[in-house]
């Protein structure tokens, strides 16, 4: 009984290293984008206290980085303002933008208790993105539905935007960022934004 | 960043901390407003889902002061004083009072299974779960859903309205607003003196998680109240039903050319407010500008109908509720 036990195991191994160096040889898949991202997440989260706002940072730029398109992002938060600006500042932009959605992340998932992520489906959508649905589990809460929408950049998937249950993210920046641009211009947006950075590293 | 929910957890909790959100100061934002202070900042641009933009701030700014020296102080002490399972109590006590105008709508929405479902959460927490201080039904698999008047005029297809942001009342739509009086009127605690404080207090103590992120996260706190108020509306009037390519066009309309832009926002006017604001802005320079400008005029020709329509009802209302209480009064005498 243990015999057959010890090789279903080694048998498990083998087929695991087997289908990962596969993936690796091949071009990731939108949604082993999104998942690998999440495992990174969850990781972070259970080492949130030990490795303190700088550590979490630090893993996380990485893995938010590499998964997510944070200059098209950047340009899409702006809107039609992205082309009245100088390449001074499109640059400047797409730099605080960046250390703020990093800093995001390392704030909001500092503790774990237990939360986890589960792939429901994938769809395409008409213009050649992909739309990976998740689960995110809260033991005691509701589930909360996180919808990455995701586009091709370079031959590897990355997620441009973040739908979580129903609220679009890209949406909300987008009118967040434009009324601020539009009512006090671009140096008090970069202000607003390294604000709310420091803020971020302070808790 | 992206972990609105996240941090909300509760819906509830997060649609009530739209209510009152924010401690970002609002005078900075009001004076800089007639005068563009840098070279790149053009003049303001008028929402048609936001018509009262200036009157919405600045009683978004008096909500937040009333929030910040009143309702803050007395929720905390609230937490402070009150155990934990006492709060949960007292919450799933309140949302159990909902339960008869969720089941209402359910069937004025035409959602048969889910009125049977919630009609049999609602009596099994009004009895098993002693009143509703218990939630006995949610891990029995009847899981709360959220329903309204609002959401169900939405569905009857009564358009959204003007935002409005109402002193205490907070963040609503003019569909929203007028629901809303039928769901008080819908809800028992209405006819208990006092329970409304008690409600609020414990509401505004929940929501604080929620509040917190939108301090955390907004560069404009008013704008991304509203952004996420009327998100999250839609979302609950669609049950979480999204449209696939809805998550396309998000993108393409900010990178695409202006043709396509205006395309892109006609066919999603219904889901995005500001896919208008993007189209206003591109008519200033296009020659449809007239053709915008007269959609505009009739869209507010219209919005001030359903409001005279509105007010007349209630007239009508009141006249009757006036008889009424005539007869009683003979009767009595």
């Amino acid at each position: 009984m243990t015999m057959l036990r010890k090789i279903y195991f080694s048998f498990g191994f083998l087929m695991v290293f087997c289908l990962s160096s596969l993936a690796m040889a091949e071009e990731l898949t939108a949604r082993q984008v999104v998942e690998s991202f999440q495992d990174q997440l969850i990781d972070v989260m259970k080492q949130g206290k030990e490795l303190g706002f700088k550590g979490r940072y630090d893993k996380l730029d990485a893995a938010v980085k590499k998964s997510h398109d944070l200059p098209k992002i950047a340009r899409i938060v702006v809107g039609k303002q992205w082309e009245e600006l100088t390449p001074e500042q499109q640059a400047k932009l797409e730099e605080v933008f960046s250390e703020l959605s990093v800093s995001a992340y390392a704030h909001n998932f500092k503790e774990f208790s237990g939360e986890s992520f589960s792939f429901v489906s994938e769809e395409e959508t008409g213009r050649g993105g992909v739309v990976v649905h998740t689960n995110l589990k809260i033991p005691g809460e509701k589930d909360v539905r996180f919808d990455y929408m995701m586009k091709k950049k370079d031959d590897s998937w990355q997620i441009i935007n973040i739908i979580a249950d129903g609220v679009s993210d890209l949406a909300l920046k987008r009118s967040d960022y434009t009324s601020v641009l539009n009512r006090e211009g671009f140096d008090k947006l970069i202000a607003k934004i390294n604000e709310k950075i420091e803020s971020y590293a302070k808790q | 960043m992206y972990t609105l929910s996240y941090q909300a957890k509760s819906q509830a909790s997060f649609y009530w901390a739209l209510f009152f959100s924010g401690a970002l100061s609002i005078t900075g934002c009001a004076s800089t407003e007639s005068a563009a202070v840098n070279s790149q900042a053009s003049a303001p641009i008028v929402s048609p889902t936001d018509p009262y933009e200036g009157f919405n701030r600045s009683m978004y700014g008096f909500n937040m002061g009333l929030d910040r020296y009143l309702l803050k102080p007395v929720a905390d002490s609230y937490k402070f004083i009150t155990p934990d399972f006492m709060q949960t109590g007292v919450t799933n006590f309140f949302n159990n009072l909902k339960g008869i105008n969720v089941v209402l709508n359910d069937l004025l929405q035409g959602k048969f299974e889910q009125s049977a479902s919630d009609l049999g959460r609602f009596t099994t927490n009004s009895t098993i779960g002693l009143l509703g201080l218990f939630d006995v039904a949610t891990p029995l698999g009847l899981s709360q859903n959220v329903e309204d008047f609002g959401q169900t005029l939405a569905v009857w297809g009564v358009d959204q309205g003007p935002y409005l942001v109402l002193p205490v009342l907070g963040p609503t739509t003019a569909r929203d607003g007028g629901g809303i009086i039928f769901d008080k009127a819908a809800n028992p605690g209405t006819y208990v003196p006092g329970t409304g404080i008690v409600e609020g207090i414990n509401e505004r103590a929940n929501a604080e998680g929620a509040l917190n992120f939108i301090n955390e996260a907004a560069l404009d706190p008013y704008v991304f109240t509203r952004e996420s108020f009327l998100q999250y509306r839609n979302n609950l009037i669609n049950d979480g039903k999204t449209d696939i390519d809805s998550f396309d066009l998000d993108i393409d309309e900010a990178m695409d050319n202006d043709g396509q832009v205006a395309g892109a926002s006609k066919k999603k006017v219904k889901t995005d407010s500001d896919s208008l604001e993007v189209k206003g802005k591109l008519t200033l320079e296009n020659p449809e500008a007239l053709n915008a400008e007269n959609a505009t005029v009739e869209a507010f020709d219209s919005m001030s109908k359903s409001f005279d329509d509105a007010l007349m009802e209630f007239e009508q209302a009141s006249e009757k509720m006036d008889r009424m209480s005539k007869k009683r009064r003979y009767r009595r005498r």
